[in-house]
């Protein structure tokens, strides 16, 4: 609540350096007075950024369900030698494992499902089935030495978006809201889009706790962009009400708002009278967002044909970029389809096409535009996913949950170019370099975004709480 | 010397720690600096603990030979502090901690004043002070209030005008705008007891227990599904009920904690008493595939023990969970003795299953209401008729095959006039396949049909609330960092050693613990209820940190005033309804909640309380208000959840689940128009109109009011408010044909006043605007008075109704109309 108290102040002061109350002041004039510090738009914290980063903000493409590393990001070409062997326990250790195959008898080593190619001057290599995602292997950092504890979707989810496996604590993007502020007066700090597969495969669901407040004021946290109806809960006037009409309506309200500000004195009626004022410009500024008419043809078309699709990964992918055009802060897309315990050989491969494209359409047009060395872009989920196969023994056709080590990758923002970092051992397994732990990756995050991950507290039940709880230490091999 | 730059180190912070005035006080002072900056490396925690110093006990900085009593030259601590040098910097660089200057000379004057150790005020059992000389007050409130007012140099402000009490104290109390008619009975009430009577009227309302139970639905992260994927939904509003009950008989706050925390271990446990315990059962479950159970299990359980810790101890001892407390003296012993006491349900993690939609687990129990009974009576009257009236025909119908009166396929009248020696096994079976699928299949499918009905009924809505229960005992171990699979050494319940100790003869467990809490010597208990009572109505706890009494907590300005309202409280009986009433009845309570210039310089905070809180209402109340406004509250008390309007799509998030329809069953009829309080709370996704309403996922004790402008197009846009405006719209004016008294009852309906002039004529031109608006276009203000299924009055003119309906949902969204002032 400080800051809350912090803005209030500042409000006050600012009242009286100007030596007058509100009330003298038109509407047009007031609405520019307290427009960037009241309501939408919220200072950051004083004090940021603590360090130098690169990145003001950053686009998260959430690949839920736990996408295959040995089969996307990690290539192990020996691993054919062992087909259908059983993984030795030497290398298989202690490792907890979801209630689907800790029983198991036999780990049958699955070598991945498709061939390896070297991209670009970088040679990174990247399986070919993801070969838009290859074609910008030059602009990314592939992260081959992730690890979590995790063992199952709800809890890794968690642990990712907001330091703890279990739900509660602020998301990360609540705490880039809280620490930044926003930039943009009529639109969110912090927008979330959801979208799954078509097939609807995993059945893993986005709970409003990835992207909750959790202790922060629960302006902190994300607004979820919604497929169906209005984007935003309640953004279109009742039916009947046109927009004029609408207009002189909060004239009226906010000169009956005044009056009562004469009366009362409480600087919080001005802060109700910018909340309204932004209401009514964000019921514009949203359809305009939306509206992809102002794109150029070969633009639209990068993101592929889904990109017309209500409630797509494609389109997703173009709102976060005119999102973050905008001044968002920070957008959580987030897409499920990556939990293939029994379809690795049938929907595995939709998922990569449906997904490849847009992301690496995302990548080109934030640099076309010149937005992504500021802008953050990471693309990853809760886990990978076993090295030996799910199903039957002697034919699996799947993979179960893995978080002992797997892939991820970071673009613009201040990271390296055409770079991998960490690595694991033959089975795709064990990491034996260069481990970057959940805490690690979100130190890094911070940092890049000119945050100390250990500055950026909330003191909450007597102590001070961050987003990286205890731990994580910043992994300065991946930033440029 | 050093007392001198101390003061004037004070002088030029500013007014915020005036009161800090000399001379010094440890615990007022300096523990909050030693906490904040040393005990994280100097504290309880032996595994983090550095050189083997501790500044957090008595004994730890005796001998530490940091600190020397009245010499600050010889004190490390005070050296160390002052230091630049690397290696002697303290706290160091590193840490991410630095003292002020202040705080440094603040340290200096301590040890020069004979650094006298205090032990941290929360922890003692309160005393109940002598209540300050103040004229002219009788409300020891009062009497706390104004005397440090006095001591600021400000003055209370004057009393609140009657309608802006009446409809404060109606707010407050019931959560409902009191009607007009209320109004002019307490404004031409002149005797000096009108106000008591107002409460008394208040006080025994229906409405109290459901405006009270909200700060503790959100307490109890109460909720209506289990959360995670399946989300299954529970019964749990059961429980709901029994606390609005609970408040509304004014059950004493002792029992009300025993019943909640072990009602089911109370001798004789009645089923409302079991149902009472459903408090801890009201969890989130993970009912994921591939989940772990036992993994599950713990996390239910910490939980458990973190939202009883925080609920009635004010501590947070979840830190506790993977090593000693840092801050407050409670160890990881501590910890595991105290979860071990929840540690015996027959809870085995995962989410149990009655039906697609329904998932409760073990241990539960059936809690039909009188309805629930007949119904499932009904169905098994019809089911028994039924059955009864097909084994009449079937003998009847054996008969007649015998005696051929009736055809029949060979092969069964051979089965029938069989002997049952003869037959064989099939014979039964062959007979009634035949019999229900040729001779009687409409009577059979009607019994199916019932049948399926009752099972349906007894999965979906007989309710089974779940609650705790000691049926599975089990041993505790104290688990290494927290992780349930190490396993460290067994420990049995115990409350934790710097607390009272548990009484000889009280049972090791949860009722003994529950009792405990309860008891006379307990420091805590009644000290937090008493802030979350003073939380509800002034905004803010005494305590601001309401969910922390620790060392780290936030020392209250008013440590007298809720030293004596815990005490009272206890020795009233822990009487809820008397405590409410004394702070109602206070005149700082009373005051009005107009901001001065002077409040702002001087209070920006109103940590002295020169005037009364204004607050933004919250959200479930904001509806409460624009329904009742407009008459369309329906105030039935309790019940299963509702489905009011939602957004188009609410649960679509959802839907990828393939289990169950995730479609939003909305309601129709009377139950669009229910108190926010029987919204149904989707775990996964709260109702969107409730905003800054608590997730409902893990305790919340302290409720946010923050203004975004989504809030902004909530009670602008949403269905609900906009229907409200159209019938409050149509009430008015059908009630007269004058503007002038038009516009005087929308504002008393809302604000509970009449309008000033200014207000009539600035009201006044928007109606004229709007007439123009809707007169150019009246399909639109067709469409504007379609809204909502409550049907539109037909005899009204659509452009004349479209333009005041506007007008209605503008006096809605008047910051005045938002707030509680």
């Amino acid at each position: 609540m400080d800051s809350l108290i912090r803005e209030n102040h500042a409000r006050v002061t600012r009242r009286q350096l100007f030596g007058h109350g509100v009330s003298g002041v038109g509407l047009a004039a007031l609405a520019s007075l307290l427009g960037r510090d009241a309501a939408a738009a919220q200072p950051g914290l004083p004090g940021l950024p603590h360090v130098a980063g690169k990145a003001d903000r950053m686009i998260y493409l959430w690949q839920g369900g736990g996408p295959s590393h040995l089969d996307l990001y990690d290539p192990k070409p020996t691993l054919e030698k062992y087909r259908l062997q059983d993984l030795p326990e030497s290398v298989r250790g202690t490792t907890r494992l979801s209630t689907m195959t800790a029983n198991y008898k036999k780990w049958p080593i699955l070598p991945s499902v498709k061939p390896y190619k070297k991209w670009g001057k970088s040679g990174l290599e990247i399986s070919t089935l993801l070969p838009h995602i290859g074609s910008i292997a030059d602009e990314i950092c592939l992260v081959r030495s992730m690890n979590t504890e995790a063992v199952n979707h709800a809890p890794g989810v968690t642990f990712f978006l907001t330091g703890s496996q279990i739900p509660g604590r602020p998301s990360l993007g609540a705490w880039l809201a809280y620490g930044l502020g926003a930039e943009a007066d009529n639109l969110p700090a912090f927008v979330v889009m959801t979208s799954s597969d078509k097939a609807r495969s995993c059945g893993q669901l986005f709970y409003d706790y990835y992207w909750g407040s959790g202790f922060l004021p629960s302006k902190y946290q994300g607004t979820r962009f919604r497929a169906s109806g209005d984007p935003v809960p309640y953004l279109a006037n009742p039916n009947g009400v046109s927009r004029e009409s609408r207009r002189d309506l909060l004239n009226g309200i906010q000169e009956l708002n005044q009056e009562h500000l004469k009366q009362y004195g409480d600087p919080e009626i001005d802060t109700r009278i910018a909340q309204y004022e932004m209401a009514f410009q964000m019921q514009s500024s949203v359809p305009g967002l939306l509206d992809f008419r102002d794109e150029p043809k070969d633009v639209l078309e990068s993101y592929g044909p889904q990109v017309h699709e209500p409630g797509t990964y494609a389109r997703h992918c173009l709102i976060a970029r005119r999102l973050i055009e905008r001044g968002t802060r920070y957008v959580q897309l987030m897409h499920s389809g990556w939990d293939q315990h029994s379809n690795l050989f049938s929907h595995f491969e939709t998922q990569c096409r449906d997904t490849d494209q847009p992301s690496a359409a995302l990548v080109k047009d934030l640099k076309r535009l010149g937005l992504l060395d500021k802008t953050l872009v990471v693309w990853g989920g809760e886990f990978g996913r076993t090295p030996f196969g799910q199903g039957p023994a002697d034919k699996p056709n799947g993979r179960d949950h893995f978080g002992r080590a797997f892939s991820l990758w970071m673009a613009g923002g201040g990271v390296k170019k055409g770079h991998a970092h960490g690595e694991t051992d033959e089975f795709a397994w064990n990491i034996v370099k260069d481990r970057v732990h959940v805490h690690d990756h979100q130190a890094t995050i911070l940092n890049l975004l000119g945050i100390d991950h250990q500055r950026l507290t909330f003191r909450h039940q007597g102590r001070q709480y961050r987003l990286t709880d205890v731990h994580g230490e910043v992994v300065k091999g991946v930033i440029a | 010397m050093a007392r001198l730059i101390g003061l004037f180190s004070f002088l030029l912070v500013g007014n915020s720690f005036a009161d800090a005035a000399p001379p010094i006080s440890y615990g007022r002072d300096i523990r909050p600096i030693l906490s904040d900056n040393c005990f994280f490396c100097h504290g309880q925690d032996p595994n983090q603990r550095k050189a083997d110093i501790r500044f957090d006990t008595r004994q730890g900085q005796k001998e530490s030979g940091a600190i020397v009593p009245g010499k600050p030259e010889k004190s490390e601590l005070l050296t160390r502090i002052l230091s630049h040098e690397a290696g002697q910097q303290m706290p160091p660089p590193k840490s991410n901690r630095k003292l002020t200057d202040q705080q440094k000379s603040l340290i200096k004057q301590w040890i020069t004043e004979g650094a006298e150790f205090e032990d941290h005020w929360a922890f003692q059992t309160p005393e109940r002070p002598k209540l300050p000389d103040v004229a002219g007050v009788t409300n020891p409130i009062d009497r706390f209030i104004r005397s440090k007012l006095k001591d600021r140099g400000l003055a209370p402000s004057p009393p609140a005008d009657k309608t802006n009490l009446i409809r404060r104290v109606t707010l407050d109390l019931i959560g409902l705008p009191p009607s007009p008619e209320e109004i002019d009975a307490f404004l031409k009430d002149n005797s000096p007891n009108a106000y008591e009577k107002l409460l008394d009227r208040l006080f025994a309302s229906p409405h109290y227990g459901e405006r009270m139970a909200l700060p503790w639905l959100d307490a109890a992260r109460y909720a209506d599904s289990n959360g995670f994927q399946q989300d299954g939904d529970t019964f749990q509003w059961v429980w709901r009920d029994w606390v609005v009950r609970a408040l509304n008989t004014n059950m004493p706050f002792d029992q009300f904690t025993v019943e909640q925390l072990a009602g089911d271990l109370l001798p004789n446990a009645t089923r409302d008493q079991k149902i009472a315990s459903a408090f801890n059962r009201n969890h989130m479950v993970n009912g994921e595939g591939g989940a772990i159970p036992e993994e599950q299990r713990f996390v239910i359980l910490f939980d458990r023990v973190d939202t009883t810790a925080t609920n009635w101890l004010g501590l947070t001892v979840a830190c506790a969970q993977c090593h000693d407390h840092k801050y407050d003296p409670i160890t990881q012993k501590d910890y595991y003795s105290l979860l071990a006491a929840f540690n015996n349900v027959s809870e085995s993690g995962v989410a149990g299953r009655q039906s697609s939609k329904m998932r409760v687990s073990p241990p539960f129990i059936d809690a039909p209401s009188p309805e629930h009974q007949a119904i499932n009576d009904s169905y098994e009257k019809l089911i028994t008729g039924l059955k009864s009236a097909l084994a009449e025909k079937r003998s009847l119908w054996e008969r007649n095959v015998a005696s051929e009166k009736t055809s029949a396929p060979d092969e069964i009248r051979k089965l029938l006039l069989m002997t049952a020696k003869s037959a064989p096994k099939d014979r039964n079976a062959k007979i009634t396949a035949y019999f229900e699928e040729k001779v009687e299949p409409k009577l059979v499918a009607e019994l199916k049909a019932a049948e399926k009905e009752r099972t349906e009924f007894r999965n979906d809505e007989w309710p089974k609330v779940m609650i705790m229960a000691d049926d599975r005992p089990r041993e505790t171990h104290i688990l290494d960092r927290g992780e349930y699979l190490k396993k460290k050494e067994p420990v049995t319940f115990a409350t934790p050693e710097f607390l009272p100790p548990l009484p000889k003869d009280a049972p090791k467990n949860r009722l003994g613990f529950a009792r405990w809490l309860v008891s006379a010597e307990h420091p805590l208990t009644a000290r937090v209820a008493v802030n979350r009572a003073w939380q509800t109505f002034m905004g803010q706890g005494l305590v601001k940190t309401s969910e922390d009494f620790g060392v780290q907590s936030q020392r209250p300005i008013h440590r007298d005033l809720i030293d004596w309202l815990a005490v009272e409280f206890r020795e009233s009986g822990w009487d809820m309804k008397k405590l409410n009433r004394l702070i109602v009845s206070s005149a700082t309570y009373r005051q009005s909640s107009r901001v001065t210039q002077e409040h702002l310089a001087h209070d920006p905070e109103n940590q002295y309380y020169a005037r009364f809180p204004r607050m933004r209402l919250p959200a479930m109340i904001l509806r409460d208000v624009a329904l009742a406004a407009s008459g369309l509250l329906v105030q039935k008390i309790g019940g299963k959840p509702v489905y009011p309007y939602q957004p188009e799509g609410i649960w679509e998030t959802l839907a990828i689940t393939k289990e169950r329809d995730f479609t939003y069953p909305k309601s129709h009829g009377k139950d669009l128009y229910r108190r926010s309080l029987y919204t149904f709370w989707r775990r996964t996704v709260g109702p969107a109109n409730l905003f800054d309403a608590s997730s409902r996922q893990v305790c919340k004790v302290k409720s946010s009011v923050t203004n975004t402008p989504l809030h902004a197009l909530t009670t602008l846009n949403d269905t609900t408010w906009a229907e409200s405006a159209r019938v409050l719209a149509e009430r008015i004016i059908t009630q007269s044909s004058s503007n002038d008294e038009r516009i005087t009852n929308v504002m008393r309906r809302i604000l509970s006043r009449p309008p000033t002039e200014r207000e009539q004529t600035i009201i006044k031109a928007m109606l004229t605007r709007q007439t123009d608006f809707f007169r150019k276009d009246p399909k639109a203000a067709q469409a504007a008075v379609a809204v909502g299924e409550w049907p539109v009055n037909q005899k009204l003119d659509a452009v004349e109704l479209a333009v005041w309906t506007q007008i209605c949902l503008a006096i809605f969204n008047l910051d005045e109309a938002l707030t509680r002032e």
